[in-house]
């Protein structure tokens, strides 16, 4: 932790950088912090409660964080991947930014849980991470850690679901989507959804009923997680913001196993992987073709 | 509120014995927004167009949906009829009751209903429909001629007379083609060279030609009336600008002992060389690979081991060090004339897709040759100086087999097309064999005569009735060594006897292929090809030296065999289609292309990678202080072919297709 403070402080006294975007706590919990003062770097904190994405905020569209100037930026490995599918779709200039990667035990599922972090705290997109810092650090900080050992099958619940018949799958996702309110929270907090103006909010066509009925309900989330379909960096934020409780994560993992049996791609912290949209190979599967 | 006419054409019988026009007409007449509605016996007709011109002026129109054939057939007679009564054009759109309704179905009663269907769809589509104009793109009027034989010779000085300036590019270090190897030529039997040199040297004169010999395409970038060509300039190891073609560089090369590709293989040359004492331009080329000084410093040899050619040239033009040297040109349009090879019918092969014919001993017996190198030999300026002599011990050969439709029109081993010139030159090739060996005897296996063409028949009939040549009809099986002979295997399948003749040579008439790297080179261009690497063309009767991609346009043996006078008649076409292109200073082309919301667009550039045409950019936006504000795509609207592959792509819908937008696709398909 004092490693991660000096870093920032240095980085700060010798405006490397603006600002440093981490992570800071008070007595709710961990939230994401800026830093422009160095003496404000004693505010930043890591560990297993800070499961924000903070490359969300550096789309720049957040134009409020983009008046900041130069950043640095608190990545986990997952998180670089935000900041790998950024450069890839043209949003962010690697030489712009400054990354310290932090080397993880793992997140909890839940951040505002009191008990310590092990099988049946740890977020299931832990299971079976490294911890390791990203490739793309410019700094890395912290001892390596281990992740515990994940609790059980990550996937499970999507066995499940994969199991039913499709008027049991249909009636289950209309008693989930129902509850959307269309608050667009999972949009908000997405750092992959950049876009100036949403489908959803385009309204010659109206694509997408807007009002919070089932259909526009369908309408939103189908083409939400479509739209991430080979981008979503699993970061299980959406899902977190969601109000209601929607399992958001079910949608974002099923297309991700289905981009990675049809067209070999996981999304990883690499920027120079091409993104599946937009990139052909001879072998690609084509037996949904008509 | 719109105010929209509805035609519904008949067809003659072919829309109205299926659906019930007159019905159709009514029930548009209906939909809210149509303020007129009538049905006609032929809408394209001159009366049926009156009736539309006439409609938009007293209604008051602003939208035309004529319910007929398919939008390829009258698009463009309606709208033209559009435009006549003072309507945009784009205003107007055709519903297809015909090849997707009338042709396809029985039942009256259905079909009516789905015309009503394809009618109401575009009739709320063009409600959302805008006026467009057509667009006008600039044009660079140059033209680019890859390949220097007589297609592009003939294609490079038409286009240049026509007064507009050419280059061309020639991958040899002269210009001539396979023209230029030819003794004499059918059905005229005139001298092949005595025809061609002038032409050579006119190209090199003209002061609107470019030649560019030694040279290849590296790369093409652009469109039509733009592009944008990147030309490898090929390493002579000669100054050019020095060189006066004295020659006596190549008389003073130690290294006299290479197989010459001019000669094909039956005569020799030197390491630095020009291939023909015709060449154009007259200026040898070093074969670095033969070349005893590359060979030491390939070696490591410190020491200079040749360079001989350089201590006799009076005006140090030699360069042993030269490099591969790039040009970039910009031209409006580009002809590919790259010509043909020869199917090396030898057992090995480059591709899967040739097999080669083992039997025929080609490349291991000497005097088993094919009809290019009996070019060279029959040539006044060949290795022989005309006389036709056997390759193996330079005998005069007194019976000669010549073997036809070797690797043509055959679908186990070779290609199935025919390479359609080989009729005719083995004809002529045993006329001039009778001209030259009085005594000798040609004997020919043929499977048809194909001779069509002015004066062709007539010339097999001389070669047969005056130069005395056997024609017998049927295949070889086998061409083996019987002593100083060749035994030659057949069946005669006229008579039904199996021929065994040994003949003192025998010429095989192989088929004609593609250059090598045609493919290549298609790809940079754009341009699609057939399994044999043939260019297509846009339409095999209508659009006959135009490819599918604009501005690019194919003469000669580069889109199928082809003999002289059709090359020269193809090159000259492609001449007059740019010439065409080029008599006016802008391009005008229908506006139906991609258009990008500069406000809501992201620039994640998903459009850029699935364009298959290339024609998506990056545009700066800055404010007035020139700052920049974002980076997004932008359309090239030369480029874009409209084909919405971006508009399905762009996650905010930020691209619209003109004519095809979101709304006016939403709208019609919510009237279904």
């Amino acid at each position: 932790m004092e490693e991660l403070r000096e870093l920032a402080k240095k980085l700060l006294q010798e405006k490397q950088v603006n600002a440093v975007v981490g992570y800071e706590c008070d007595r709710r919990g961990v939230r994401p912090a800026f830093v422009d003062d160095p003496a404000g770097c004693d505010r930043l904190v890591f560990d297993h409660r800070c499961v924000q994405n903070l490359p969300a905020y550096l789309s720049p569209r957040r134009t409020n964080v983009a008046g900041l100037g130069r950043l640095a930026v608190v990545v986990k490995q997952c998180d670089a991947r935000a900041v790998a599918g950024l450069i890839r779709e043209s949003q962010l200039k690697r030489e712009n930014l400054v990354l310290i990667g932090v080397r993880c035990g793992g997140v909890a599922a839940n951040p505002n849980e009191s008990r310590e972090l092990g099988a049946e705290t740890l977020a299931l997109r832990c299971y079976g991470c490294s911890g390791t810092e990203t490739a793309m650090a410019d700094y890395v900080v912290g001892e390596p850690k281990t992740v515990p050992a994940a609790g059980g099958d990550r996937d499970a619940r999507l066995a499940e679901i994969e199991k039913m018949s499709p008027e049991e799958r249909l009636a289950l996702w209309k008693e989930w989507l129902s509850r959307c309110t269309r608050c667009h929270a999972c949009r908000q907090v997405c750092p992959m959804c950049f876009c100036e103006r949403c489908v959803a909010e385009k309204t010659q066509p109206n694509w997408i009923e807007s009002s919070p009925h089932i259909q526009g309900n369908f309408s939103w989330n189908v083409t939400r997680a479509l739209h991430l379909a080979g981008r979503c960096v699993d970061c299980g934020e959406c899902e977190r913001a969601c109000p209601a409780q929607i399992p958001l994560g079910l949608l974002n993992r099923k297309l991700a196993k289905i981009m990675s049996a049809r067209y070999g791609f996981a999304v990883t912290d690499d920027p120079s992987t091409p993104a599946p949209i937009g990139s052909y190979r001879l072998d690609d599967g084509q037996e949904f073709i008509l | 509120m719109s105010r929209i006419g509805v035609f519904i054409c008949h067809c003659g019988e072919n829309i109205g014995r299926t659906v019930d026009c007159a019905q159709v007409a009514q029930a548009m007449g209906e939909l809210p927004g149509v303020v007129h509605s009538v049905d006609y016996k032929y809408m394209c007709s001159d009366p049926g167009q009156a009736l539309i011109k006439q409609a938009i002026k007293e209604h008051n129109l602003d939208g035309v949906v004529v319910g007929a054939c398919s939008p390829h057939m009258h698009e463009k007679t309606f709208r033209k009829a559009a435009a006549a009564a003072g309507l945009n054009p784009y205003l107007c759109e055709m519903a297809n009751i015909r090849e997707h309704c009338s042709w396809i179905h029985e039942d009256r009663a259905e079909a009516t209903e789905k015309a009503k269907g394809l009618v109401r769809f575009i009739v709320e589509k063009i409600k959302y429909n805008r006026p467009l104009s057509n667009i006008f793109i600039p044009v660079n009027r140059r033209a680019l001629v890859i390949g220097g034989g007589i297609a592009g010779i003939q294609a490079a000085l038409d286009i240049a007379d026509g007064g507009r300036e050419v280059i061309l590019v020639e991958k040899e270090s002269s210009i001539g083609g396979h023209m230029s190897q030819l003794s004499e030529t059918f059905p005229t039997l005139d001298c092949s060279q005595c025809i061609l040199t002038p032409r050579m040297v006119e190209v090199a004169q003209h002061p609107r030609i470019k030649l560019l010999a030694y040279s290849e395409v590296e790369s093409v970038d652009g469109y039509i009336g733009n592009f944008e060509v990147k030309i490898r300039q090929k390493a002579r190891s000669i100054d050019v600008s020095k060189c006066n073609g004295c020659g006596e560089c190549t008389k003073n090369c130690p290294n006299k002992k290479i197989p010459s590709e001019f000669e094909q293989g039956l005569g020799f040359r030197t390491a630095i060389y020009v291939p023909f004492p015709q060449a154009v331009p007259n200026i040898p080329v070093l074969d670095r690979d033969n070349c005893a000084l590359f060979k030491g410093r390939a070696k490591g040899v410190k020491k200079q081991v040749c360079g001989k050619c350089a201590t006799v040239c009076g005006r140090r033009a030699i360069d042993f060090d030269q490099q591969d040297s790039f040009i970039t040109e910009k031209v409006g349009a580009i002809i590919v004339a790259t010509g043909y090879q020869l199917y090396w019918i030898g057992k090995e092969q480059e591709s899967e897709i040739l097999h080669g014919y083992g039997e025929y001993g080609y490349g291991t017996i000497p005097d088993v040759i094919d009809g290019l190198q009996f070019e060279r030999l029959a040539s006044a300026s060949g290795p022989t100086g005309g006389k036709i002599l056997r390759p193996s011990d330079g005998k005069e050969p007194k019976k000669i087999v010549f073997l036809q439709c070797i690797g043509s029109r055959d679908r186990a081993k070779g290609m199935e097309y025919c390479s359609k010139i080989c009729c005719m030159y083995v004809a002529k090739h045993t006329m001039l064999y009778h001209h030259k060996v009085h005594d000798g005897k040609a004997i020919v296996f043929y499977m048809d005569i194909r001779a069509g063409g002015k004066g062709y028949d007539e010339f097999v009939r001389r070669a047969i009735e005056e130069s005395h040549a056997l024609y017998l009809r049927g295949r070889v099986s086998s061409l083996t060594r019987n002593g100083d002979t060749i035994r030659v295997q057949g069946v005669d399948t006229l008579s039904g006897e199996p021929v065994s003749i040994d003949a003192d040579m025998v010429v095989l008439a192989t088929a004609m292929r593609p250059q090598p790297g045609i493919t290549s080179l298609a790809q940079k261009l754009s341009v699609s090809y057939d399994l044999h690497g043939f260019l297509n063309e846009a339409h095999p009767k209508l659009r006959p030296v135009e490819t599918n991609t604009a501005g690019i346009f194919v003469a000669g043996a580069c889109q199928a065999p082809r003999d002289i006078p059709d090359s020269v008649a193809m090159a000259s076409a492609t001449a007059s289609k740019v010439l065409g292109l080029f008599s006016n200073e802008q391009l005008e082309r229908e506006p139906l292309i991609a258009r990008v919301d500069r406000q809501t667009c992201t620039g994640c550039f998903h459009c850029e990678r699935v364009c298959p045409y290339g024609a998506v950019e990056r545009f700066e936006v800055k404010d007035r202080k020139g700052n920049l504000i974002k980076v997004i795509a932008e359309v090239n609207q030369g480029v874009c072919q409209g084909c919405g592959t971006c508009q399905a792509t762009c996650p905010s819908k930020s691209i619209e297709l003109d004519g095809f937008t979101d709304e006016q696709i939403f709208a019609a398909v919510n009237a279904l």
